[in-house]
């Protein structure tokens, strides 16, 4: 198990960093994963390069124990537990499984695209400022921010689409 | 996130900060029902969710403190090790053999 480990731990803790957001949390989760793939291995039989192992490996280990973090959390949540599992583990996007660095690229090539203020907004975002410190160097307010971020994040969730049309990808 | 009625660009703002400070948790509980009910129904929503997880991903994936792999290895041996031993358990005791082992 541990060259498969070492082999493959940077590419799915990046990847549960996508959904959790938190870095305890992620060790966690992919502790059970190693341990249900050594306990099942059957999926990745076939796999033929990264992106299929990601994808197998989302699918069949990551998302069950994604969905089981926050399973404890649904007696005190309002969500219902379908919203509370699309939320915490949904199906695969349109680009889930882009590597880190086309990731990075593609979102580039997205911001060019937007007004001023809106690649801004988003850009103060990715740096780690609070609405209230975008706010501030927008000169506006906290709620005109949460409205602007809001549009144009699905104005990139369209632009994403195209891309995805146009290079005949899924959707 | 103390808004007590969160309109859905609000709802999204604070599930983009949650995740971002890795707090989902707390998001979860401030949802109300009227604001879970909102999410439920909002298309714009859930779309939304699935940019804010690439941008997360890429404004903050490589800024993320990797553990020592090899310390987390003996955490997987050690998981591993305990999941044999619940197996061995259960089949040198036939009685308790329902017992799920997940």
């Amino acid at each position: 198990m541990e060259p498969f480990v070492r082999a493959t731990f940077a590419l799915f803790i990046g990847h549960l960093h996508r959904y959790l957001g938190n870095e305890v949390e992620c060790e966690d989760v992919l502790e059970d994963v190693y341990a249900d793939i050594w306990e099942n291995p059957d999926h990745l039989r076939d796999v033929e390069d990264e992106r299929h192992l990601l994808k197998t490996v989302y699918l069949y280990y990551m998302r069950k124990r994604l969905r089981e973090v926050y399973r404890r959390l649904n007696r005190r949540a309002s969500l219902s537990q379908e919203d509370l599992q699309n939320l915490m583990a949904p199906d695969l996007g349109l680009c889930d499984l882009v590597s880190q660095e086309e990731l990075k690229q593609l979102l580039h090539k997205m911001l060019g695209k937007l007004k001023a203020r809106e690649r801004k907004a988003i850009e103060l975002w990715m740096e780690g400022m609070s609405n209230r410190a975008i706010a501030n160097q927008l000169g506006t307010t906290v709620g005109a921010v949460k409205m602007l971020e809001f549009r144009t994040i699905l104005k990139l969730r369209e632009m994403l689409k195209e891309q995805c049309r146009a290079s005949g990808g899924e959707e | 996130m103390m808004n007590a009625d969160r309109e859905i660009q609000e709802l999204l703002a604070d599930y983009a900060g949650a995740l971002r400070d890795g707090c989902l948790p707390m998001f979860l509980k401030s949802l109300t029902r009227e604001e879970a009910k909102r999410i439920s129904e909002s298309r714009d929503f859930w779309e939304a969710t699935e940019i804010v997880r690439l941008m997360n991903s890429a404004g903050f994936g490589d800024k993320m403190v990797t553990p020592d792999v090899g310390l987390f290895i003996s955490r997987v041996d050690a998981g591993i090790a305990s999941r044999m031993k619940k197996a061995q358990a259960s089949t040198r005791n036939p009685s308790r053999s329902h017992v799920n082992l997940q």
